[in-house]
């Protein structure tokens, strides 16, 4: 699959949801750096209620996003998007401000912040190490990238050598190419397998025309004041080095020169922590000590992550710092522990196998499409083009739906009562028991089935359930009525009948969803003073105090229109219904800001399985069936199974309580007497008569007959028997006979239709 | 004007599946041919072939099985039992001379009061068709 290309698919395609604010926590949190490492950070606890300042040294934010990686694979267009979004949401950002120099960590915390996070990125270059690195000519990889998206004048020569092979070196390459360069070339110390960047970044790079020097290293740089050339050795890969790559080795004698008026040195960076002066701790390589997992530093309410502790690293990388610096932030100021409860690693676990059909079909991954070579040379559009839609779905059809769930633990993080344990297992448990309710329940019909309605294409058509659930105080809006943007809708229509009273779907009325629209409408009313409108065929309002709610709710404002809603279409930013109004005798065309359609129950798609683990049977509309209709309607032909609820047909709740009760009250029944009484119907074997073949024995689905090795005949085991009669018609002796079923008992019967 | 032949059809039909499904025809109302004389047997697989073979000889014009959907029987598999023996008793009653359409093996569940009756009446029409069979007399005589 390709993931990265679909997840731009749904970036670039779906619009973050509106912003919900969280209640303010009061407490400051200070973020240092506003690259992706800070802006995660920032995101994470302005979510959680914090009230985040977000310090940057340059004057725009998103750090190498906004500096470093250039426009043609990241447009600036995007990044403002998304960094517009995290400022929606009351995260401050300052610009212009070196923290240890225009302000130090402690004037921060002096001016009432409770905690920092460093997320400074590493934005100085190694030094090369060899002679002529100080001759006019010879650039900085990330200050070249950084001067030029800043809009700064940089200028190339017509012949660039770049030095090393990551993410700084390839852009660098490609940005001088784009600048007008005639030759561009790598010059790279390892092979392209330890290339610390992406496979088709290289390939895009050598497409436009880059030249690569892979196993070979600068010595010297010549030149008396300006660069002319530089001077190289050719490399070998001995043995691997702490970062598990081969570590290149000095081929004496192969050196050779390069052309080049200009010379970019590309080969890693690190942090500028000289500013932060001695607060914080410094590793071996330059970078800030801090934990990996945790981010803290070993200054209390200080923490660090991204770049500026991992080295020259990717966004991703950075981001995920800034999520879990986020939380340990979040434990420091609640003085909770920072690690308890919380898993670091992604945990690994193997993927279900999965069986492939032998006829399933190879589908190749889907290329993303690209800026054709001879449009890139001087601009900076973007070249990776992403996918189309359809594109994205046949590549998403690859999927195999091996793990469905991504291990990702958010479910477990986010559940506050602690009610999902991602750890267990599904087990297998063995129960002895002397009766079983059914109460399975139901599902709502999907309006996917139903074209003209466009549910799941427009964000403000929506079904009951989902409704339901934006009305619950614990739900996404606490409660709220509001459209996908974050509005108060101004009006309202309720469809009823969806997936019901239709020969489309299904015929039968669902006899409750009439109610719960009104109840629905009531909501809307009583929530957002909205005009509602209700478009029924007729208004099933059978029971206890139904009438009178439906007249409430008339009386309440809310607008009943007699006729079926014809069809949904969005125009402009709203929706427009069509319908009947069977009352005026004439077509009407609603505008409303909201449609809930109001679906019907369905039988759950299951029950055909569950009905053949229990031997029951189904209605034409697949719920169970009863034994009858008006005597045994909770019985099933199933001695011992009972059904209780909506999986014997749709229902509210009080028909619902009322029929499960009943349920458990004939299960008590059998449960009480402790004894089972058989039926009489079983069959039974004349020894006399019985052959002895055995055909009888091979037939019967219970195991009933048992053959009596000593007398040579079959016996049938009474308990046993159901009665089908299988071996009394099998039985060519005619030993085998059904009590109450016998030969001569239907054979009289023949006669008596016949006669 | 001739009398039309009303057919003598006799029917096996199942307790659980085939027997309820007509009976929930007759409580649904549905209005249907009334030449099937039902015989309820506790599973289609109760269907001694030599019934089949009695009824023609008593003079039935037609003869019906009818049982739960394959899957569905109540006693789990006896209708596999008899979709095993009808098709070789159908062969049979062909070589005696009985047309294809007076046997039928035919699937009916408890909710389909609605097939149970279009079964009668495709069957009865077909049978109508072939007109009286008169096995009774045929087999006496020869
Ligand atoms: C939007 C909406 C509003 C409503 N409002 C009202 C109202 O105001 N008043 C009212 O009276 N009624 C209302 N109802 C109806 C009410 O929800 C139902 O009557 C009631 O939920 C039926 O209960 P049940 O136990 O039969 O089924 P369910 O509530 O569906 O419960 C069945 C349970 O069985 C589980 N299950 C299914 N298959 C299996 C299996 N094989 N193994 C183990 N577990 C399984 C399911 O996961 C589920 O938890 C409303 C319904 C909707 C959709
Ligand atoms: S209860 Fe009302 S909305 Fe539901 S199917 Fe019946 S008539 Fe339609
Ligand atoms: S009647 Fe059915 S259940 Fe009983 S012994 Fe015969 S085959 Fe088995
Ligand atoms: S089929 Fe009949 S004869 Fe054969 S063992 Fe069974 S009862 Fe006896
Ligand atoms: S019970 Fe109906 S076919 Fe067996």
């Amino acid at each position: 699959m390709a993931i990265a290309a679909l997840k731009r698919f749904v970036a670039d395609h779906v619009a973050p949801a509106a912003f919900i604010p969280p209640k303010p926590r009061g407490e400051k949190v200070a973020v240092v750096g506003a690259g992706p490492a800070g802006l995660s950070a920032a995101y994470h606890l302005a979510r959680n209620g914090y009230d985040v300042t977000v310090f940057d040294a340059l004057s725009i934010p998103g750090g190498m996003m906004a500096v470093g990686i250039p426009d043609y694979r990241l447009p600036r267009k995007v990044l403002q998007e998304e960094i517009e979004y995290i400022k929606r949401m009351g995260v401050d950002i300052v610009p212009n401000t070196v923290v240890g120099k225009n302000i130090t960590l402690e004037e921060i915390f002096q001016r009432g912040y409770k905690a920092i996070f460093l997320g400074i990125g590493a934005h100085r270059s190694h030094k090369l190490g060899v002679p002529g690195e100080e001759l006019s000519g010879v650039l900085q990889g990330v200050s070249f990238l950084r001067d030029f998206n800043l809009g700064k004048k940089v200028e190339v020569g017509r012949r660039v050598a770049v030095i090393g092979g990551g993410n700084t070196a390839v852009d660098a390459a490609r940005t001088a190419l784009r600048l007008g360069a005639e030759q561009v070339t790598i010059v790279y110390r390892r092979s392209r397998e330890e290339m610390p960047v992406n496979k088709w970044e290289v390939e895009e790079a050598e497409k436009e025309g880059i030249a690569i020097r892979f196993l070979a290293a600068p010595t010297w740089i010549l030149g008396t004041d300006r660069v002319t050339g530089l001077e190289c050795i050719g490399m070998e890969l001995g043995e691997p080095d702490q970062s598990g790559r081969r570590r290149p080795i000095p081929i004496p004698g192969s050196s050779f020169t390069l052309e080049a008026d200009t010379v970019i040195a590309a080969i890693g960076q690190a942090p500028d922590l000289t500013v932060l002066g001695k607060a914080v701790k410094a590793t071996g390589w330059g970078t800030i000590e801090a934990d990996p997992e945790t981010c803290a530093t070993a200054q209390p309410g200080v923490f660090a992550g991204g770049d500026a502790v991992t080295g020259a690293a990717t966004v991703i990388d950075a981001v995920a710092a800034g999520k879990r610096a986020a939380e340990s932030i979040h434990r420091y100021l609640q003085g909770q522990d920072l690690r308890e409860g919380r898993a670091f690693d992604v945990p690994k676990e193997l993927i279900a196998h999965k069986e492939l059909s032998e006829d399933m079909e190879y589908v190749p991954r889907q290329e993303v499409p690209t800026l054709p070579i001879t449009e890139r040379r001087s601009n900076f559009r973007e070249v990776e083009l992403g996918l189309s839609e359809e594109m994205a779905r046949r590549e998403a059809e690859r999927c195999l739906d091996c793990a469905a769930c991504a291990e990702c633990l958010q479910c477990e993080a986010a559940c506050g009562p602690k009610a999902i344990r991602h750890q267990m297992k599904e087990e297998y448990v063995e129960l002895e028991v002397g009766a079983i309710i059914l109460a399975t329940g139901h599902e709502f019909y999907k309006p996917q089935g139903l074209p003209q309605y466009h549910y799941g294409r427009f964000p403000n058509i929506i079904d009951s359930m989902e409704f339901e659930r934006m009305c619950n105080a614990a739900g996404p809006t606490g409660g709220e009525i509001l459209l996908a943007d974050g509005r108060k809708p101004e009006s309202v229509a309720f469809i009823h009948c969806v997936g019901c009273r239709d020969a489309h779907s299904n015929t039968y009325c669902s006899r409750l969803c009439c109610m719960h629209a009104m109840k629905q409408a009531h909501l809307v009313k009583e929530k957002t003073g909205a005009d509602v409108y209700e478009l029924y065929i007729d208004i099933r309002a059978g029971g206890k105090g139904y009438e009178e709610f439906y007249e409430r709710v008339q009386r309440e404002g809310v607008i009943f229109i007699r006729g079926r809603g014809a069809e949904v279409i969005p125009v402009d930013n709203r929706l427009v219904v069509k319908a009947e109004d069977t009352g005026l005798g004439r077509p009407i065309i609603l505008p409303v800001d909201l449609v809930v359609l109001v679906t019907g129950m369905v039988a759950r798609a299951d029950t055909a399985e569950v009905a053949k683990t229990f031997h029951v049977t189904r209605d034409k509309d697949g719920f169970f069936l009863e034994a009858h209709p008006k005597l045994r309607p909770f019985h099933t032909n199933t001695d011992g199974i009972f059904l209780a609820g909506t999986c014997q047909g749709p229902k509210d709740i009080p028909d619902t309580v009322a029929h499960a009760n009943a349920a458990a009250a004939e299960a008590l029944v059998l449960l009480g007497r402790g004894r089972v009484t058989i039926e009489p119907i079983i069959a039974e074997i004349d020894p006399d008569v019985c052959a002895g073949c055995k055909v009888c024995v091979e037939l019967c689905a219970y195991s009933a007959i048992e053959f009596d090795a000593e007398r040579k005949i079959s016996q049938v085991n009474g308990a046993l028997c159901k009665g089908c009669g299988v071996c009394v018609a099998a039985c060519p002796s005619g030993a085998a006979q059904a009590k109450h079923f016998n030969d001569v008992q239907i054979m009289a019967e023949i006669e008596g239709v016949l006669a | 004007m001739s009398q039309e032949f009303e057919p003598k059809i006799v029917g096996f039909l199942c307790n659980w599946c085939s027997y309820s499904g007509a009976d929930m025809a007759g409580t649904a109302r549905i209005q249907y041919a009334p030449n099937v004389h039902i015989i309820r047997v506790m599973c289609s697989g109760r269907v001694d072939p030599s019934f089949v073979l009695k009824a023609f000889r008593e003079g039935a014009d037609g003869v019906l099985v009818a049982g739960c959907h394959p899957g569905d029987c109540h006693y789990t598999a006896g209708n596999y039992k008899t979709l095993r023996r009808m098709p070789l008793l159908a062969k049979m009653l062909e070589q005696f001379g009985i047309e294809p359409g007076r046997f039928r093996l035919e699937w009916v569940s408890a909710a389909e009061g609605a097939r149970w009756a279009r079964v009668v009446n495709e069957m009865t029409a077909t049978v109508q068709k072939l007109g009286p069979l008169n096995w009774k007399n045929h087999v006496r005589h020869t």
